[in-house]
């Protein structure tokens, strides 16, 4: 964890101080004296060599301080704090939507190879990756907001504010997931263990659950961790439609205006947060495939 | 049997689940409000409510409900008073005297005295603080040898008494009165500052009609009426601003009732026009802005006058406005906004391609390549390519380099571009502050001079412009400078963009003022 950890630091640190621009030219405003941008320049730092930038946000982090944005001047670990578990809500959410419907809709599409339903799920499965989110996103909200005045178009709170965005991030996931799920399924049902399965009178839908389905997890499972922890670290397209206040709006805009605390605090966290969740499917696949408790990986 | 009954249960789970999700939709409304409030949109959270850190319009509209400074401009842009009741200039235009009103409170209740304005202006002037404002300040009389230090007080901001304060210039500056209007001048609690330390940005304590009562970031923020406002009451019952980043979902908003007030998207300019329901309701303001293209003056190409008159004669300016822009801002005649000048328009350089030829042939622009620098702004580079092809037909080839916001600025204050395409926005209501900014030659680069342009006699008629307190005779020096500057063609005026607005029926009263700080939020109601 320590190696990983400077890791991240040295190149979250790196890459941000490659970043073309000067925030100092944005906290000054349109006009200020030479003199006003050095002092700046001094206040926050920026006048020092990139060795002891460095050294000084390391001793920030050892401290467990990601710094104060140069705009606002907030603590940014408070502001992650607060950013983080929303799209950690909107996260889950529109997994406990996707991860279902893409597992149902591509084993259906998988046992009905071939046939309409399964010509139907693929072509929306290809819509749904296809379409971009700003697109599906406002469209929805145009349905269910401004025609059957359901929802609320933006903002961020309770459930009701969680049902737009949540639908609209989890349709590319659904297509993907259909996409996977179907592949997998349509491998293992061709094994011979299936066939086995079947001649020792195992019914079909115990067959289906157990030993298809089951098999054709593990990658499942590896999808549904990398888009978490993509939606994680940000879903910055969906976030900004519906004025969704979390991470990805949050570092987004620490980007633009080159506020480096911000930028480093978001991607230390979302680092931290991609290993973690990475960390947690290992743990799952220790359960779902016994073959990687005894030999790792090897099949 | 078992597949029976599996089929079974599957379809009770989904059955239910459509259920609870029918369910919950039907509890759910599009309806956001908080009763009483007036709702406006934010296209972004504004970084910071502390005064002295402001530097953006939507942070200093905020500000303007929550805090108060010695002047005010009222609706007509003239210096009123705030919380000064009255104040006297010396005859030769360098001490301010101001008597302060004795019945002021700041929103924890403690009485404003004319100590509070000298800790206010000096803080902002505070060699260990950062503001970016202390331009503001800087010719008041010891105000520089504070900032480096060598003073441990402003000595040019004298308390005469608990309710005379003193401001002495180092030369006579006729918009002072205008620069103590700005945000930067509102008057701060000095206990309340030093109490909430860098977050008194997000726990602001002031004197304004309005005070803080919620600030969730990036999502909404709330301001509740302050009954004790030693100016009037305002007719709301608060203002509840929405952080809303995309014009569409705004435009959503607008329309299920959710936000009295938008500032009209252009894409959704024509709809709303053309819609006998808002067709009324939608009111325009000419802001006081200044769109252009500016020239770098001081390397080649630009250096060379006849380059930058060929490119002010290769485009028409006029039918950029009426076509791809749809009217929205008047046409400029030079840097100073129509509202501000009263003296007679300059006549800038007319479109004419033939001339533009030969000026081209003549200043040895042809077969250069332009680079054009414009932010990443849809707008700008549709302006920018349309400016491109009016080029290209000249026989100039220009490649636009389009930078998001911070590089950009970078890029300009070091003087890296030929060409670029930027706006300027006044920050007190005089022409001074079209001129002395962007053309004098003490402010080249980050200071508001991005041209680098350079004319002796402009920066004396600036200057003298700036010591004169007679507004006719102050006129004179501005127009002579202006029509010098519209001459020189160090920038393309383009326009003077307007603002447009698009209200509920039910607000009243509801007015576009042309500069953020006039607007008190007393007046809408319901």
């Amino acid at each position: 964890m320590i190696p990983l950890l400077v890791g991240i630091t040295t190149i979250t640190f790196s890459l941000t101080k490659a970043l073309p621009g000067d925030p100092v030219y944005s906290i000054v405003g349109e006009r200020s004296s030479p003199e006003i941008i050095e002092k700046i320049r001094k206040e926050i730092g920026a006048d020092k060599g990139v060795v002891r930038q460095y050294a000084g946000y390391v001793t920030l982090l050892v401290q467990g301080e990601l710094g104060r944005s140069y705009f606002t001047g907030r603590r940014v670990i408070d502001d992650i704090g607060v950013k983080l578990p929303n799209t950690m809500r909107l996260a889950c959410a529109s997994m406990i939507i996707a991860a279902p419907l893409g597992i149902l809709f591509g084993f259906l599409s998988a046992k009905k190879r071939g046939k309409f339903t399964d010509r139907v799920i693929t072509l929306l499965s290809i819509s749904g990756i296809s379409v971009p989110v700003f697109w599906s996103g406002l469209v929805l909200m145009l349905f269910f907001s401004l025609r059957l005045r359901l929802l609320p178009p933006s903002g961020t709170g309770g459930m009701q504010y969680l049902f737009l965005p949540a639908i609209t991030l989890s349709l590319p996931a659904i297509a993907t997931l259909v996409r996977v799920t179907r592949v997998m399924v349509i491998d293992i049902m061709d094994m011979p263990f299936i066939r086995t399965a079947r001649a020792k009178g195992i019914p079909e839908a115990g067959v289906s659950m157990v030993h298809i389905l089951k098999n054709a997890l593990i990658p499942v499972i590896t999808v549904i961790g990398l888009e978490f922890a993509s939606y994680l670290n940000g879903a910055v397209l969906t976030e900004t439609i519906f004025g969704w206040d979390g991470i990805g709006r949050y570092a987004m805009e620490g980007i633009i205006k080159r506020d480096y605390p911000v930028i480093m605090g978001c991607l230390l966290v979302g680092t931290l947060v991609f290993v973690f969740i990475n960390l947690i499917v290992d743990v799952i696949y220790h359960y779902v495939d016994p073959r990687v408790r005894v030999h790792g990986t090897d099949r | 049997m078992l597949e029976q009954s599996i089929r079974a249960e599957t379809k009770l789970v989904i059955a239910v689940t459509i259920l609870f999700f029918l369910l919950l939709l039907a509890s759910c409304s599009s309806r956001d409000r908080v009763e009483g409030f007036i709702h406006f949109r934010l296209n972004y959270n504004p970084s910071t409510l502390d005064p002295a850190y402001i530097v953006d319009v939507t942070g200093g509209n905020i500000a303007a409900k929550l805090f108060n400074g010695l002047v005010r401009l009222d609706e007509h842009l003239a210096v009123v008073s705030d919380i000064a009741e009255s104040w006297e200039i010396s005859p030769d235009g360098t001490i301010y005297t101001f008597r302060i009103k004795s019945d002021v409170k700041f929103t924890n209740n403690r009485k404003v005295i004319a100590s509070d304005f000298k800790y206010s202006f000096e803080r902002i002037l505070d060699p260990r603080g950062k503001s970016p404002n202390t331009w503001v300040f800087e010719k008041v009389v010891g105000a520089k040898a504070y900032m480096r230090g060598a003073a441990t007080e402003v000595s040019g901001i004298v308390v005469r008494d608990p309710h005379t304060l003193q401001i002495i210039l180092e030369m006579p500056f006729s918009p002072f009165l205008n620069l103590l209007s700005m945000t930067a001048a509102y008057v701060v609690p000095k206990e309340e500052v030093e109490r909430w330390g860098d977050d008194f940005s997000t726990h602001p304590v002031g004197t304004g009609p309005f005070v803080l009562r919620e600030w969730r970031h990036n999502n909404r923020l709330l301001l509740g009426k302050n009954d004790h406002y030693f100016a009037g009451e305002a007719r709301v019952e608060g203002i509840c601003y929405r952080v809303i980043p995309e014009d569409l979902t705004a435009v959503t908003e607008f329309e299920l009732g959710n936000l009295d007030v938008i500032s009209l998207p252009a894409s959704e300019l024509r709809r709303f026009k053309f819609s006998n329901k808002w067709k009324d309701l939608i009111a325009s303001r000419e802001g006081l802005n200044s769109y252009y293209l500016g020239f770098n003056c001081f390397r080649p190409p630009f250096n060379d006058p006849l380059a930058r008159k060929a490119i002010s004669q290769a485009i028409d300016r006029r039918k950029i406005l009426e076509t791809y822009y749809e009217k929205r801002g008047g046409l400029a005649h030079g840097p100073v906004p129509e509202t501000l000048r009263s003296w007679p328009p300059p006549e800038p350089p007319r479109y004419d391609p033939e001339t533009a030829n030969e000026l081209i042939r003549r200043s040895g622009l042809q077969g250069r390549t332009i680079q054009f620098y414009i932010t990443a702004d849809q707008e700008v580079a549709d302006i920018a390519e349309i400016i491109q092809s009016y080029l290209k037909i000249a026989g100039l080839s220009v490649a636009i380099k389009q930078l998001e916001w911070s590089s950009y600025k970078a890029a300009l204050n070091k003087g890296e571009a030929d060409m670029f395409w930027i706006s300027w926005w006044a920050d007190y209501p005089d022409p001074e502050n079209f001129l002395f900014p962007l053309f004098h030659s003490s402010n080249h680069g980050p200071s508001g001079n991005r041209t680098w342009y350079t004319n002796k006699t402009v920066d004396e008629l600036i200057e003298k412009g700036q010591r004169l307190t007679i507004r006719s005779a102050r006129s004179s020096y501005y127009g002579n400078a202006e029509q010098i500057i519209v001459n020189d063609v160090p920038s393309v005026f383009f326009w003077h963009k307007a603002d447009i607005t698009l209200r509920q029926p039910t607000v009243r009263n509801y007015e576009i003022y042309p500069i953020y700080s006039v607007d008190k939020g007393l007046e809408v109601s319901f």
